[in-house]
């Protein structure tokens, strides 16, 4: 069944079980080596680029691109294989994953040929990071109401002024696509005048501050921009088109597995402690978590073969991406209420750190990437009620 | 159109002179429905031509019976078409006519003992009471799953004729008959199922309350969409107010997501697959649902959806008994996690990713 909600099933593929195979092995043997520690969430905070690089020498980076830009043409059914798996893992994939997702596909779809040659195989190898330059102190989910500028010197480069915020790993990225104000607003249609840039954030003038979360992790950032010379060739797609691109990029920021595997090593930590207590009631609570679950990966699974089919699944992936982040918070109610366990980062039982871990990174799951009562609208609209 | 799209249509077009009525012990089915079904071959769909049905695949019989549940029509034809009927043919045992009503007893405590009377393997007597019978007093003939004789494993499938069986009347709470069956020795023809097998038919009976509650769902949700668009207050449709959307979209992400997990699971059933582990996921998944879904369409309908005056309620009390039907929501879980487990807690992750 296909609906404006959700792509019609996903055919089964050979090739993702193959390379699915191929990665739990690759995880199993660094898993051995002491190469990473499982932790939850960690395509934000696990940044390790050596282990991206490893991934990218394994082709297991810019996968679907084509292969004269570093790619390696396969289907987002095989990618959405290694992506979860990784993610399952707690593998830590935050340096490269913001570039892989959507940074590299968005410059596929919008970049000049100099853009993509420039970045993408650098991308796909695992050595160039990206930040997501949306939000503003004073823009959260009213993205069109964005106050960083950009304006034309007499060189024909853009002069950028303006502050970015929740810029995940800017300490660690080398670009940012950087949404700006290139026009007045213009009160008929205020999501008009808007650009994208690509942004080297090693430029003069640009500042990256920390913003610390819960945990008091050093993810988030303030990227301050104080008339920031960016060359003229570094305009992202047409000058006036950004909302359009914002959105289409917003479809692979929203459509992952990682919309409801980010508490995934918590409930894998919790299966374990299942195992050694055999209790009734936690197991119901493991077949009932794990119910919800496999209706997502459903879900994610039909979006990923969307994509193979050059659809833009805009709305299901606002529909997964609610379904799927609060599943993720649930995740830690639903195993509180059947185990013993006291959160604690400090605490030598795994489980303990998991549930700390997943507990003080909750409130992001919500809001990242669109808040789910943005993304309600979203659905509403394709309920036909907008 | 595919063969699919007919045999649905032929459903709707059936199903458009049958409004759904409050079920009562006096009127406990709709009879008229059943026959009309029946006359026109639908009440065979799925089941093979050789064995008396109507011949076409399993997920035939899902398409007629997501539509009639979408329908809240009162016939047994989930049962017949999706559980009774496939498991007999799988047993190697004769379908009873498909134009006579037929139904599956997995609870309660029934056993069974071969009868040794010349004419080989294959006869049986029931003796116990089958509990929670889908349309007991109704259904013409019941494929009960009952013990095996001391000593041995697995579980015997037997078919038996429902006339004349004592028994007491129950009903849930949309009013479906759900009554129990006392057998006395009665003569039945049967088949003894190992006990994987003897998991499955109650499996695939947890899969076709899911197909089920997956169609009855997104018709609830169809029509509290469409009520909120008719209905004006303060000037406007409540489809208008951003509250009201935001429980519409609530409403859509159940939804689509049980309906995501119950399609795979039948596609598992196509392939021929074991569902057990499928089936325990579907199931507790779109009985998860009910409760969201249900509630926030009672309240976007306000109190009208609270009568029987408005058809809302034909759709909430069938899920709201249908969740715990077939396997509560309760057993199906444990079946999961159990099964998710078997292999240890490290081989989670890959238990999942086999499951659908």
């Amino acid at each position: 069944m296909s609906s404006p909600l959700a792509p019609a099933p996903a055919p089964p593929s050979e090739a993702a079980e193959k390379v699915r195979a191929e990665v739990r092995e690759f995880l199993a043997a660094e898993q051995a080596a002491g190469s990473f520690t499982t932790h939850v969430d960690t395509w934000l905070s696990g940044v390790d680029p050596a282990f991206s690089r490893k991934l990218g020498e394994r082709g297991w980076l810019g996968m679907t691109w084509p292969k004269r830009y570093g790619g390696h043409e396969r289907s987002a059914m095989e990618r959405y294989a290694v992506t979860e798996e990784l993610l399952a893992a707690g593998a830590p994939v935050a340096a490269h994953w913001i570039a892989d997702r959507q940074s590299g596909p968005n410059l596929l779809k919008f970049g000049t040929e100099a853009q993509r040659q420039a970045i993408l195989p650098r991308i796909a190898a695992g050595e160039c990071f990206f930040v997501i330059g949306m939000s503003e102190p004073d823009s959260g989910s009213d993205l069109a109401s964005i106050r960083t500028r950009a304006t034309r010197n007499g060189a024909g480069d853009w002069v950028v002024t303006g502050a970015k915020v929740w810029t995940s790993n800017a300490h660690h990225s080398h670009y940012g696509i950087v949404l700006v104000r290139t026009a007045p607003v213009d009160p008929g249609n205020r999501h008009a005048g808007l650009s994208q840039l690509l942004v080297d954030l090693s430029l003069p003038g640009i500042s990256i501050n920390p913003i610390r979360i819960l945990d008091g992790g050093h993810h988030f950032n303030e990227v301050v921009f104080d008339d920031v010379v960016v060359p003229g060739d570094m305009l992202l797609g047409e000058e006036g088109n950004g909302w359009q691109q914002v959105t289409a990029e917003l479809a692979f920021e929203r459509s992952g597995p990682e919309r409801f595997l980010s508490t995934y090593p918590l409930l894998a930590e919790f299966g374990r402690r299942v195992v050694d207590s055999g209790d009734p009631a936690a197991l119901a609570t493991l077949g009932r978590l794990s119910a919800r679950l496999l209706a997502l990966r459903q879900l994610s699974l039909r979006i990923a073969a969307a994509l193979d089919r050059g659809e833009l699944p805009d709305i299901p992936a606002a529909l997964v991406k609610d379904v799927g982040t609060t599943f993720e918070a649930d995740v830690i109610e639903e195993i509180r209420r059947v185990v013993e366990v006291a959160p604690s980062l400090d605490s030598p039982d795994p489980l303990a750190r998991a549930l700390a871990e997943a507990q003080l990174h909750a409130p992001g799951y919500t809001l990242r990437g669109g808040t789910n009562e943005i993304l309600r609208g979203i659905v509403a609209r394709g309920l036909g009620l907008r | 159109m595919s063969d699919q799209d007919l045999v649905v249509e032929t459903v709707r077009d059936i199903l458009s002179a049958h409004e759904p009525f409050v079920l009562t012990p006096e009127r406990p089915w709709d009879a008229e429905l059943w026959s009309t079904l029946a006359e026109a071959g639908l009440t065979g769909v799925g089941l093979p031509e050789q064995a008396g049905g109507s011949g076409g695949e399993p997920a035939d019989a899902v398409a007629v019976v997501r539509t009639l549940a979408a329908g809240a029509a009162a016939v047994p034809v989930a049962e017949q078409l999706l559980v009774a009927g496939p498991a007999l043919v799988a047993a190697g045992l004769d379908l009873p006519p498909v134009d006579q009503p037929l139904t599956v007893a997995v609870e309660g405590a029934v056993h069974a003992e071969p009868v040794d009377d010349g004419d080989g393997p294959g006869r049986w007597t029931l003796t116990g009471t089958a509990t929670d019978v889908a349309w007991a007093g109704v259904a013409r003939h019941v494929a009960v799953l009952a013990a095996a004789p001391a000593g041995i494993e697995g579980a015997v499938l037997a078919l038996v004729d429902a006339a004349g069986l004592a028994g007491s009347e129950a009903r849930n709470l949309a009013g479906e008959p759900r009554g129990s069956l006392v057998l006395g020795g009665a003569p039945a023809t049967g088949a003894l199922l190992p006990p994987a097998r003897a998991a499955r038919v109650r499996a695939r009976f947890a899969l076709a309350r899911a197909v089920q509650l997956a169609a009855a769902l997104e018709q609830v949700l169809a029509w509290t969409v469409r009520y909120a668009g008719e209905r004006q207050q303060f000037g406007r449709p409540l489809a208008k107010f951003q509250a009201i959307q935001m429980q519409l979209a609530q409403m859509a992400g159940e939804v689509t997501a049980t309906g995501a997990l119950v399609d795979a699971a039948v596609q598992a059933l196509d392939r021929g697959e074991d569902v057990v582990l499928p089936a325990a996921a579907a199931k507790v998944r779109a009985g998860a649902a009910v409760e969201p879904v249900a509630r926030l369409a009672h309240q976007v309908h306000g109190a009208i959806g609270f009568t029987q005056e408005h058809k809302l309620h034909h759709l909430t009390r069938r899920c709201w008994s249908w969740r715990d039907e077939a396997g509560s929501e309760l057993t199906w879980a444990r079946v999961l996690g159990v099964g998710l487990l078997a292999d240890g807690g490290d081989a989670l992750w890959p238990a999942l990713t086999r499951v659908v």
